[in-house]
């Protein structure tokens, strides 16, 4: 008979509830799988079969998590996007710029892809760039145990890039209607050098942890099948 | 079959008018309500158990834990008296809706 308790222990594991509330969610849904499974088998379904229709039950553990986190904690939607998205992201971002901050303090090793004279258009701060990944993760988990879904858990992730990228956007349409009029114009390259310098390759590597963090989250609460007894 | 958006409404309305006839456990609730609705109504984890959280955390339902003449413990809802108050006003509401747009399709078949 499959372990239903074990099952739900794992997929629930980042209820943002007391450990005491959560064990009693836990052993009411593993009850409710229990009694479907049982149901079934005295329908003269096989076993198999009959656990197959119970997962079916939940089939998105993610969703059912968010939501019964959600209506336990009384919260409603606006504070969840806060605590799921907002608040993560302002911690990728502060920490993001904070180390950047300190690279450039150090004067540690950096490319610089394109210049307008003297001035640096799009810089890669190599050592910023190694640690970024880190803070993609760390806006993953944080995102991931208010019970922030896939989307909320990728957007913190990628949160400190999102302001580069918001005034690159704004500067481009300036700087083509008003190119003539403004003293140090900027050219057409250096603003696709600056998207590449300043937001894909800063957003690539906060992905690249955020999306690692995410995966290693739900492989652990996720079971490839179910847990036999 | 009846749509999501309507399904969703009506859930609450299904819960209490269930609970009104007496304490379940929330298999056994889901399950009354599918019967009785001849499918129409058909819960998941995800639908079910977060509104009945819901429902316990405005006071119209009271969770327990209790044993089963199996020996098995199950956390049953019994409608307090809050949630008996409220059953009534909703019903009407429903009942208000149904016959609204009984009149719309009439109308549009006239």
């Amino acid at each position: 008979m499959p372990d239903w308790q074990e099952l739900v222990r794992r997929h629930l594991s980042g209820l943002a509830l007391d450990p005491a509330e959560k064990d009693e969610i836990r052993a009411e849904l593993a009850a409710h799988l229990e009694d479907a499974y049982e149901s079934m088998l005295t329908d003269g379904i096989n076993n198999s079969e009959a656990a197959k229709r119970t997962l079916c039950l939940a089939d998105d553990w993610q969703d059912l998590q968010r939501k019964i986190s959600s209506a336990r904690s009384g919260k409603d939607a606006m504070t969840n996007r806060v605590t799921q998205l907002w608040l993560p992201g302002l911690a990728t971002f502060v920490l993001s710029g904070g180390i950047l901050a300190l690279v450039q303090i150090l004067r540690l090793k950096a490319w610089v892809l394109t210049k307008n004279g003297d001035l640096p258009i799009a810089v890669l701060d190599v050592w910023w760039l190694i640690l970024l990944p880190l803070v993609g993760a760390l806006g993953a988990y944080l995102s991931w145990r208010a019970g922030g879904s896939q989307r909320a858990i990728l957007l913190s992730s990628v949160f400190p890039v999102l302001p580069f990228l918001a005034s690159i956007l704004v500067v481009l349409p300036v700087s083509l209607v008003f190119d003539k009029f403004i003293a140090h114009n900027i050219g057409p390259m250096s603003l696709v050098f600056a998207l590449f310098g300043w937001v894909f390759v800063p957003a690539a590597t906060l992905l690249a942890g955020g999306l690692t963090t995410q995966l290693f989250l739900s492989r652990r609460s996720s079971v490839d099948g179910v847990a036999s007894r | 079959m009846i749509g999501s958006g309507i399904k969703r409404g009506s859930a609450e309305l299904a819960v209490l008018s269930v609970l009104q006839d007496g304490p379940l456990h929330g298999y056994e609730l889901a399950r009354r309500i599918e019967r009785q609705t001849n499918g129409a109504l058909r819960f998941t984890l995800a639908a079910l158990y977060p509104m009945l959280y819901r429902l316990e955390q405005q006071r119209w339902i009271r969770g327990s834990w209790e044993t089963g003449p199996s020996g098995r413990r199950r956390r049953c809802y019994r409608l307090t008296p809050a949630g008996t108050k409220k059953l009534s006003p909703l019903r009407r509401e429903w009942a208000e809706l149904f016959r609204a747009l009984r009149r719309l399709t009439k109308a549009a078949h006239a």
